[in-house]
């Protein structure tokens, strides 16, 4: 019997110690053998079948790329338990806070140096150079690279407009513009609100508010969304504060609160005539053709135009197996993967600049012109804030934006609460560094 | 002790082991665990750092979402509780006459239960949509006046609770259960007596039920105490604060959105502050019922 028991303990503690050893977080580095590359994304069905297709002409003899199957709707839920686990892919699909608080954390490898001067073309004077700022650490890390850009505007029901006589929006328009229009709009053809903006509402919606004050010539609502050393709100930011609330009061734009998750249904549908939104709305409405006639404009301004900018990326556990291998796809997915992709799926323009033909190539040849020119107008853009806090203590600001800002966005508290919010969160800058 | 007396006690060991030691694994160490992780600083990414009682501080002191998360809840257990024992006893009381279909009732009654909850709830978020949602077409239609439903800061959570009710069914099966149990002759009686049907209600069957009356008070109690589901899917705790319960709290700091670091550390302290009121409530439940419930003494 001891002797069974025995047998049986060496042989859990072998299968314990090959178990541990089979793992990936041996540390990097580069090894000489073949290699396996795994890559991990929140696209779509339909996108990461065009991704594996790719990455099918990746040739290296000594890597294997194998793109992981992940449900997207779950990428979040995934991500936390594989970072728990320790079982990141070696690159995975990762939004800049994720970056920037993984590489804090020190979780993701540092690219800083390898993209600096880069090899050949790939290096990171050709990316978009406001993503690559945004993409370092305060000590000048980068936990990947951007691999996406988000940009933002205005979608409209240009058949709406039309019908209610109103001049399409177009780049240069102003804020009280956009209000007066959202007026007009309000209560038609079963349109409750002329403008559904989310972004100025939710818990995001004091950055988004930066745009008029900087436009304006005022001071955004934090100097930096990575490494903030205060956050104000300016006699312009009171200014775009008050219009807001005015709107949201006569009922043109759509309350904090407002569920805008069925948003983009909506809206195809005519049943919201004006939103806030990302560029990515038209590769859906170009599957999913939309019963209205529809536009994409810039945001409006007050002087000078600005606009939001964010951007997604790939990142890479600090422990992935060969650092050297896993660059090397990374370089494939950002200059070469793209070109087969976005032509089928123009989701967003490339953060590298070299493969952008493709994005604008494919909206223009899906007669999506308008969203062409914003997006490019909005990479141009002069002036750019950033969506939101990308430090660890992101979630006490939104929960200060929750019990402070949004009620003074609908009335339930004056504006002169502002600066008591302002102070609040700057207490949690002067504590969370 | 006799000897087989011993080997029984023995015996009774090793039947209970497997239990005890699925109680210890599963329920007891992550218990004290979490007892731990409340007090440090913990993200479950690095190891945790002791930070003594700083989590509950901020909780009490600085958090703007805690007081928030603690009204939501109290809210919804004194909307939802009264609520769903008024209207599972009614329907209990419904099915328990005798009239052609009544085992159909009975079903139809219960079967909200046995549905899948993600999915009913994700189809009451639809019915209950303002602009596009089928009561507001309806009210509309009948000329009554619509409502903001899971929008409106003042009608989400009598919304949340509404969608909580659809699943009374299992309430009504458990009393419909007590209300069979009680002694025909006691209502032969009063029928001869001449009491009217409030009289029987209120003296016979209510007292005779009162027992399972305080389970269920305890049952829902807790239940209402730990709702997730429904605030999640249908209002994610919005608008504002309105319907941030504190389990939903609780989860948003232990499993936050896509590239939000967990405050592992933080929500089992939240979970602690749970658990105290939940058996804060068991044990003053209990302690009054005898106030109200009947007990047969007799021999």
């Amino acid at each position: 019997m001891k002797r069974t028991l025995g047998v049986t303990a060496l042989a859990c503690a072998g299968l314990l110690a090959a178990t541990a050893c089979s793992g990936s977080d041996s540390g990097g580095g580069s090894s000489s053998g073949p290699v396996t590359v795994t890559v991990m994304t929140w696209e779509s069905a339909e996108t990461n079948a065009a991704i594996k297709k790719a990455l099918a002409d990746f040739k290296d003899d000594n890597i294997t790329v194998q793109l992981l199957d992940t449900p997207s709707g779950q990428y979040g839920d995934k991500l936390a338990s594989l970072t728990q686990a320790k079982k990141l892919p070696d690159l995975f699909w990762c939004g800049n806070d994720t970056e920037q608080q993984y590489t804090s954390q020190g979780l993701l490898v540092d690219w800083a140096d390898k993209i600096k001067d880069g090899n050949g073309d790939f290096k990171s004077d050709n990316f978009v150079s406001s993503a690559m700022d945004n993409w370092k650490t305060a000590d000048g890390q980068m936990g990947g690279l951007p691999s996406l850009m988000n940009t933002y505007g205005v979608w409209y029901n240009a058949d709406a407009f039309t019908a209610a006589g109103l001049p399409l929006p177009k780049a240069g328009w102003t804020w009280d513009e956009m209000y007066a229009d959202a007026a007009k709009l309000a209560n038609k053809n079963g349109a409750k609100y002329g403008l559904v903006a989310d972004q100025l509402t939710s818990g995001d919606g004091p950055f988004t508010m930066s745009m008029y004050a900087v436009s304006a010539g005022g001071a955004p609502f934090t100097d930096n969304v990575n490494h903030p050393t205060k956050a104000e709100a300016d006699d312009k930011y009171k200014e775009g504060v008050e219009k807001l609330v005015a709107a949201i009061k006569n009922g043109s734009v759509a309350p904090p609160g407002y569920d805008a998750s069925n948003v983009q249904s909506l809206f195809a549908a005519g049943k919201v005539p004006m939103t806030f939104g990302g560029q990515w709305l038209a590769a859906g409405f170009q599957t999913d053709k939309p019963k209205i006639k529809y536009g994409f404009a810039p945001f409006p301004q007050v002087q000078t135009p600005t606009t939001l900018y964010d951007s997604v990326g790939i990142c890479t556990p600090q422990y992935t197996k060969d650092q050297d291998a896993t660059f090397k796809v990374l370089e494939y997915l950002n200059t070469k993967v793209w070109d087969a992709v976005l032509p089928a799926s123009p989701v967003a323009p490339p953060a590298y600049k070299p493969a952008q033909a493709s994005y604008f190539d494919a909206l223009t040849k899906a007669q999506q012109t308008t969203v062409a020119d914003t997006v490019k107008a909005d990479l141009a853009a002069e002036k750019t804030v950033g969506v939101r806090f990308t430090t660890q203590w992101a979630q006490q600001v939104g929960d200060l934006t929750t019990a402070n800002y949004q009620p003074i966005l609908s009335g339930k508290k004056p504006i002169s609460d502002l600066p008591a919010y302002i102070d609040k969160i700057n207490g949690l800058i002067k504590q969370g560094g | 002790m006799s000897r087989n007396a011993g080997s029984d006690v023995k015996a009774a060991y090793l039947f209970i082991a497997p239990a005890m030691l699925g109680f210890f694994v599963f329920v007891g160490y992550p218990l004290v665990r979490s007892f731990y992780l409340a007090l440090t600083k913990y993200n479950g990414l690095t190891d945790p750092v002791f930070v003594g009682l700083g989590n509950f501080r901020r909780l009490f002191t600085t958090d703007p979402a805690f007081w928030p998360a603690l009204r939501a809840t109290g809210y919804l257990v004194v909307l939802y509780v009264p609520l769903s024992l008024i209207l599972g006893l009614a329907l209990a009381m419904f099915c328990n006459q005798r009239f052609a279909g009544v085992r159909v009732v009975r079903t139809l009654a219960y079967l909200p239960v046995v549905l899948p909850a993600v999915a009913t709830i994700t189809l009451w978020k639809f019915m209950l949509d303002p602009q596009v949602g089928l009561l507001n077409t309806i009210l509309d239609r009948l000329g009554l006046p619509t409502s903001l439903w899971l929008q409106g800061s003042g009608t989400s959570m009598p919304s949340v609770v509404l969608v909580m009710l659809w699943g009374v069914g299992g309430t009504m099966i458990i009393f419909l259960a007590a209300l069979q149990s009680v002694p025909t002759e006691l209502y032969e009686a009063a029928r001869v007596d001449g009491a009217s049907p409030w009289s029987v209600f209120f003296r016979i069957t209510l007292p005779m039920i009162s027992p399972i009356v305080l389970l269920q008070v305890i049952l829902q109690t807790t239940a209402a105490l730990q709702t997730f589901n429904q605030p999640k899917i249908l209002t994610n705790g919005g608008p504002g604060f309105s319907t941030n319960v504190l389990m939903l709290s609780i989860y948003n700091n232990g499993f936050p959105t896509l590239g939000r670091i967990p405050q592992l550390g933080y929500a089992s302290a939240q979970v602690w502050v749970l658990f105290v009121i939940i058996i804060a409530v068991i044990a003053l439940t209990a302690k009054f019922s005898s106030l109200w419930t009947y007990s047969d003494t007799s021999d």
